[in-house]
């Protein structure tokens, strides 16, 4: 029998700005092209779920209105998504997930946007929007990352991340929450080209979009190989793939960064 | 005096930019001409005999406006439009300088229509006072520049806020433009009542009730967010429609549908355009122009008449080929192109070029939002070119089309040779370039004598 690992997908109808059903997508194709099944579970506003079915969990971006609109149901899901990460659920959030799945989020109008404290930050909007192209440097990160299994490091390009950034927010880390990794071109959490991201135990946050695995195929596959580790308690060596299309996209969005004049409003 | 020194200074601006060919010569001279004389937009637009028509919204702009023009015409109107698509401000001084007199007092023309970018509406409706106010539509659309479509909508929204005389005219299936009419209280809704159904399951921009934030139910959805909705808890839905499109007929080679206008008069419109979006596009046109007390015949008249628009599916002889232009530049518009291209199920050479300048967005994360999954159903052969290229073909290869089928190459001028070898006399190569990579195949297409002219 095929083995199966199950994505839940919070709010794809809230949450869904820049291209966040690419992180969905590469999951599937990438666990398809290894016989492997990928179920996705859509979560609306409202349905029932029970995440220990689930081996990864998903929250996109979105705009103001739709944290908003959100944020209710997500807070009433609080403990039971806090444990399971507790329990290693592997997690990826981008953007206004990431936001929500910190402490809190304070709008431009300085409402304040309660999250439901997975990871250890908290973000507050500025008035500047941070926009551009991104490349960012998870070597060095990766070893303070409290992960289930090491981030392998195996090949040249796997110690950058790039994407595209478009945030308003500024986040900032507390003690137990690790970066995901250092700026190397673009703003990151603060605006100051500083750290980018968040990692608590499997759970990740970013302001990536690009979207953010596709043209970061490595981070894909650990992703899967945590979720993997998890269900099946055993190591999972992921067939290798042919990315030389992911590899030849992942070279031009960093040399796209190097010369492109990032925009600001 | 001013008016007098900015329009020197603009003409001779676009003069040297034709001569050196560096562009069209729509921008820089309005930068100037503004810069000269901040009021020339104000005072030049008050000469105009019958006024402005302003149309903004995401998609639809030029070929709307190409339409309506076209209707104006054929009433015996002289008309003025910003025809070559730089719709910010600085194009609309470049324009407005273009069709006067030196001294500013004299217009060429009895009325003008705008094509006005979303986020540049405040600009402009401070400095004019339109007649009447088109929305076409709100798609997400190059959000790094705008920031979100909310947003997007709020600030179209100070602007009609802004010009409380003029008449506004809104696309009611679009939930996002329909909670406009709060800022209005001349208020006209244009729609389409018909069982057409998208087959897209992709992203959609406004799910949820802007009164409430219920979800939204559809009776019917034509593409993305567009259709018949309504929300269950607190009654918002789709208003009742003042002009209307019923009984859709559509191909790949054109479309026809029945127009019902706010006295019930009706007629039969063809176009030469094909895709769901054009006929929404005829429809504001056709909405406009009654409006503006048009004859109905006159409208169905002089629609049959209308080419596409600059790059909208635009048709270029080559030798014995055919090169049609279909712009894409935001996830709903390129699923839209690919929904119409896949009408006749005949099997199709793409040509799709991706740039991230800052005309096209330069966020390329939206093509994952496009559903690009479709093209596997027609597609036989794709040629990828542009700044972000290798992107393209990553969205194709996860999109689950064969890579065998796929060539990539950077060199423009080299790729549209390479995807012109793949077709054969009498087949038609479709296009699908983002803003600026039209605009660079269109330099390639000047170069070699297939065009005439950089822009229309």
């Amino acid at each position: 029998m095929k083995n199966k690992l199950t994505l839940v997908h919070l709010y794809p109808d809230n949450m869904n700005l820049y291209g966040d059903l690419g992180n969905i997508v590469t999951l599937m194709m990438r666990c398809q092209w290894r016989n492997l099944d990928l179920e996705i579970q859509k979560v609306k506003i409202g349905d029932q779920f029970d995440l220990k079915n689930a081996d990864i969990i998903f929250l996109g971006g979105g705009q103001d209105l739709g944290q908003k609109t959100i944020a209710k149901d997500l807070l009433r899901r609080k403990g039971e998504i806090k444990e399971e990460v507790e329990q290693g659920l592997v997690a990826l959030t981008v953007c206004g997930g990431f936001q929500l799945f910190g402490k809190y989020f304070q709008t431009s109008k300085n409402e304040q946007i309660p999250g439901i404290s997975v990871f250890d930050c908290y973000t507050v909007a500025d008035q500047k929007r941070l926009i551009g192209n991104v490349v960012v440097d998870i070597e060095k990160s990766a070893n303070e990352w409290h992960t289930e299994i090491n981030f392998p490091r195996y090949k040249e390009s796997v110690k950058t991340l790039v994407g595209f950034e478009n945030h308003s927010g500024k986040t900032i880390l507390g003690k137990s929450c690790k970066p995901l990794g250092y700026v190397k071109i673009g703003y990151g959490n603060q605006g100051d080209g500083g750290y980018e991201g968040g990692v608590y135990k499997n759970a990740f946050g970013t302001y990536l979009h690009g979207s953010l695995l596709p043209k970061n195929p490595w981070f894909a596959d650990y992703l899967i190989t945590l979720a993997y580790y998890r269900r099946y308690k055993k190591d999972f060596s992921l067939l290798k793939l042919d990315d030389s299309i992911e590899i030849a996209a992942h070279r031009a969005a960093i040399s796209r960064a190097q010369t492109a004049k990032t925009l600001s409003i | 005096m001013r008016i007098l020194i900015a329009n020197l200074v603009a003409r001779t601006a676009r003069t040297a930019s034709r001569l050196t060919k560096k562009g069209g010569g729509t921008t820089l001279p309005g930068l100037l001409a503004e810069k000269i004389a901040p009021n020339i937009i104000t005072s030049m637009s008050t000469k105009l005999q019958h006024g402005i028509i302003l149309i903004t919204g995401t998609n639809g702009k030029t070929t709307t406006a190409k339409m309506l023009a076209a209707i104006l015409e054929a009433s015996g109107l002289k008309v003025i439009y910003n025809s070559s698509g730089s719709n910010l401000s600085r194009g609309i001084a470049s324009f407005l300088s273009k069709n006067s007199n030196l001294l500013g007092t004299k217009i060429k023309g009895d009325i003008a229509i705008f094509e006005i970018d979303e986020a540049t509406m405040p600009e402009i409706t401070k400095k004019v006072s339109p007649k009447l106010i088109v929305v076409t539509n709100l798609f997400r659309d190059q959000l790094d520049r705008y920031g979100e479509i909310d947003k997007t909508a709020a600030i179209i929204g100070s602007a009609l806020k802004a010009s409380p005389e003029s008449t506004l005219l809104l696309n009611g299936d679009d939930p996002l433009v329909s909670n406009l009419q709060r800022y209005n209280q001349k208020v006209r809704f244009f729609g389409i009542n018909d069982q057409i159904e998208t087959k897209s399951t992709g992203a959609i921009d406004s799910k949820n009730c802007l009164q409430c934030g219920t979800e939204l139910t559809y009776e019917n959805r034509y593409f993305g967010h567009l259709g018949i909705y309504k929300c269950s808890n607190c009654g918002f839905k789709r208003p009742k429609l003042d002009y209307q499109l019923s009984d859709l007929r559509l191909s790949v080679e054109g479309s026809k549908a029945r127009f019902v206008d706010s006295k019930n008069n009706e007629t039969q419109l063809e176009i030469q355009l094909s895709g769901l979006y054009n006929l929404y596009n005829a429809l504001a046109a056709s909405s406009i122009a009654s409006e503006l007390g048009i004859d109905i015949s006159i409208i169905q008249k002089s629609l049959k008449s209308v080419s596409a628009a600059f790059g909208r599916m635009e048709t270029i002889k080559v030798d014995n080929k055919n090169i049609s232009l279909l712009l894409v530049k935001n996830p709903t518009g390129f699923t839209q192109v690919i929904e119409t291209l896949r009408y006749d199920n005949k099997p199709k050479h793409l040509f799709l070029l991706l740039n991230d300048k800052f005309a096209d967005g330069t966020d390329v994360s939206w093509i994952w939002d496009a559903e690009l999954e479709l093209i596997k159903d027609f597609a036989s052969d794709v040629v990828v070119s542009g700044i972000r290229a290798e992107d393209m073909i990553l969205r194709l290869k996860y999109a689950g089309f064969s890579l065998k089928d796929i060539s990539i190459e950077k060199d423009m001028d080299k790729a549209l040779g390479m995807a012109l070898a793949n077709i054969r006399e009498g087949e038609t190569l479709y296009v699908l370039p983002t803003y600026t990579a039209m605009l660079e195949l269109r330099k390639i297409l000047y170069s070699r004598g297939l065009v005439k002219g950089l822009v229309e």
